[in-house]
């Protein structure tokens, strides 16, 4: 190998060492990752936010006439990892508006009026196979889904309602059923600028910013 | 003066692990093996190729999911699906090592580019791996043995057929490096998610159906103690791994691990893709010795004569080829060819129906009483479903049940573990024992607040009940969640009496 090809070697063997080295500090400090697209290439998040719930998103819309539509590729849906569809690997909500435009324009329906996205959730371990839920819990399999309105949307897209997601929900509630903090947050207020303002009332002796 | 010397020998030996030079058996097989393993997955996409990756369908990218919005291109089909045939085409060409640098190159950007733009449905962690092993691929000399291009040099000059050549090893060491990172990197993630160290995370996985079949790992999710000890060896193997993977034996050691950590996550969580990818890999840290030992060891169970037939039949067809066609020009008709035939197929499967007598297809009407049962809002949560399991035993291991009892003798202590399924709030819980006709002997309760997992309670068998039929009942918000009978065996123990202290 020629002195300068060695050089070259050399260099990317260090670049690339580093890069490694890099994206394995930053995920153990948590530093320089938020935002960050090329750190998903060196960070190693294999095991992160697997919940006790399972969750599916459906979207279903209603037309002119009062019909409601599944909102689902009629050309068959597409199931990157298993049985289960795209849309619902979807947990950052980002694919979810790109596929209900495109779902309702590559299709024939008529004009539609309302766009609803609505999570289901149940509890995983009615995931198992009846003879081995029968064997483990003593009792039929008795799986009951909930529903959870995630948003309502109308015919242009605008947002007339959005939710938080189910989990959030449950989080939110379980903190919320407190009556001390129900009570404070009642009495409080959720402004966070005043009229106040130091460098103004520095300069001009007042309170106001005028 | 032994300072500088000693920094030379370092300098000498750091030198040596990275261009030491080597016939690369291993990085053949890894050039062989890899393309598929990746490719597998991307050709089984190629019919949604259009909705996936290009401006007539829902490509999210990746820049998108981390807030940059689409920082790349997205392409319109007609230039879109002829590069995904391209990448595809160059899967197979590397594979077999025909033009392996430019296939290698190509397929690599191409593989790279496709999965930035489906962050949702393509871009997951094996294709990042698979796209380090790409590149790594595509700047080494993986080509120039067992492949067409070696079978085109020996034709070219007789003399290679003597020796097979010999490369800087540096292009190994670096997927070896990578592995390396990746485990310790894996290890530190665990270490960071308390609920892998007491089993639920894991639990909770195996019963997911968000990857392929796993039925080993449903069965495996209830046995929470086995998680734990799964959980531990796995995170001690990871931290290991990076000191291990260049010791002479202790190598095997790491690797043999992995192979074993890697078929079980195929087995209990349904990976197929992800353990291709690793197990091709791991060919990256078989050096020459190790392939002269497997060589000898197959020879001497004739394992080779099954090659035989498949080796010279190749070399019979390869020798057929016409002199004077230029490789590069060959593979560059093969893959137009390849490319062309693929986009025609692509645009004959209409995958939207344009074709179809209405121009598409028709939305499917749901059932008003389905639809509005979704949409009417928030039920309150049975409460039943706020719980995973209830069991009674009399072990616990990593604070988790370890066996699950309906038979007790007196001198025992019973444990009876509610599992709950977060999030939930602060509870009240209560546990009764009763008898057999329904009647309360023992209540007791304890709060459980949201973060908790589980909750225990203890029961020791003394001397106020007598041998029969019992349930344990888990009530919570007054209700009957769960009641797990049991059989008290034995004789109780001889009861407090007044007139013994007294006399």
């Amino acid at each position: 190998m020629s002195g300068w090809k060695k050089v070259g070697v050399s260099a990317f063997i260090a670049v690339y060492v580093s890069y490694l080295s890099w994206g394995v500090m930053a995920h153990a400090l948590k530093v320089g990752l938020c935002g960050n697209t090329l750190s998903y290439f060196v960070v190693w998040d294999m095991f992160c936010g697997w919940t006790a719930w399972d969750s599916r998103t459906h979207i279903i819309a209603q037309d002119s006439s009062g019909q409601f539509l599944e909102v689902r590729e009629p050309w068959g849906e597409f199931h990157p990892y298993g049985h289960v569809a795209r849309i619902h690997y979807d947990n950052t909500n980002h694919l979810l508006p790109k596929h209900i435009d495109h779902v309702l324009d590559h299709t024939v329906h008529d004009s539609i009026d309302r766009v609803y996205v609505v999570e289901e959730v149940w509890p995983k371990q009615y995931n198992l196979p009846p003879r081995l839920f029968q064997e483990y819990f003593s009792r039929p399999n008795d799986k009951l889904s909930y529903f959870h309105v995630r948003g309502i949307f109308s015919e242009d897209g605008l947002a007339m309602s959005l939710n938080p997601d189910w989990h959030d929900t449950q989080r939110l509630n379980a903190v919320y059923d407190n009556p001390r903090l129900r009570r404070q947050s009642s009495n409080a207020t959720g402004l966070y600028s005043t009229l106040y303002s130091p460098r103004q009332s520095q300069s001009s002796g007042s309170l106001t910013t005028n | 003066m032994s300072l500088p010397a000693k920094t030379s020998e370092q300098s000498s030996a750091l030198s040596r692990f990275f261009f030491a030079k080597e016939t690369p058996f291993g990085l053949a097989l890894v050039r062989m093996l890899l393309p598929l393993a990746c490719g597998f997955p991307m050709f089984m996409r190629f019919p949604q190729s259009r909705l996936l990756y290009t401006t007539d369908g829902s490509p999210v990218q990746m820049y998108e999911l981390f807030g940059h919005g689409a920082v790349l291109p997205v392409l319109p089909p007609g230039v879109a699906i002829p590069l995904y045939s391209l990448m595809l085409a160059c899967f197979v060409c590397l594979s077999i090592g025909f033009c392996t640098r430019v296939s290698a190159i190509a397929a690599a950007v191409l593989y790279i580019y496709f999965n930035f733009m489906d962050g949702v449905g393509t871009m997951t962690k094996y294709s990042v791996i698979a796209s380090h092993m790409l590149v790594l691929l595509s700047v080494s000399q993986a080509g120039v043995i067992w492949s067409v291009d070696a079978w085109l040099a020996r034709r070219r000059n007789p003399q290679f057929r003597t020796l097979p050549p010999r490369v800087a090893v540096w292009p190994m060491r670096l997927m070896q490096i990578l592995f390396a990172h990746i485990y310790f990197g894996a290890a530190i993630t665990k270490i960071q998610t308390a609920s892998f160290f007491s089993g639920e995370q894991m639990r909770y996985w195996m019963l997911s159906n968000w990857n392929y079949e796993n039925p080993v790992g449903e069965m495996m999710a209830m046995w929470s103690p086995l998680l734990l000890v799964s959980a531990y060896i796995s995170v001690v193997w990871e931290m290991m791994f990076p000191f291990l993977a260049w010791r002479p034996r202790g190598r095997f050691v790491a690797l043999g691990m992995g192979v074993m950590f890697h078929f079980m996550t195929w087995l209990t969580l349904g990976l197929y893709v992800f353990p291709a990818i690793c197990i091709s890999s791991y060919f990256g840290y078989m050096n020459e010795k190790d392939f002269l030992f497997v060589r000898n060891w197959a020879a001497r169970l004739r394992v080779d004569r099954w090659f035989v037939m498949p080796l010279v039949a190749s070399e019979r067809g390869l020798t057929a080829l016409p002199r004077m066609l230029p490789a590069p020009a060959v593979w560059a008709s093969l893959v137009a060819v390849a490319t062309l035939a693929c986009t025609e197929a692509e645009l004959r499967m209409d995958i939207y129906g344009r074709n179809t007598a209405e121009g598409g297809y028709r939305l499917k009407p749901m059932d008003p009483l389905v639809a509005r049962t979704m949409i009417k809002g928030s039920q309150p949560l049975r409460e039943q479903d706020k719980y995973f399991s209830f069991e009674i035993g009399t072990m616990l291991v990593g604070n988790q049940l370890a066996n699950r009892r309906a038979e007790f003798e007196f001198g025992e202590t019973m444990i009876a573990q509610a599992n709950l399924n977060p999030p939930h709030e602060d509870m009240w819980v209560e546990c009764l024992l009763q008898d057999d006709e329904g009647r309360t002997i023992e209540q007791f309760g304890q709060f459980v607040t949201r973060e908790k997992l589980k909750t225990n309670f203890i029961y020791e068998f003394g001397s106020k009940l007598v041998p029969g039929d019992y349930f344990m009942v888990l009530k919570s918000a007054n209700k009957e969640v769960y009641r797990r009978p049991f059989v008290l065996t034995g004789t109780p123990p001889a009861q407090y009496r007044f007139s013994d202290v007294t006399n």
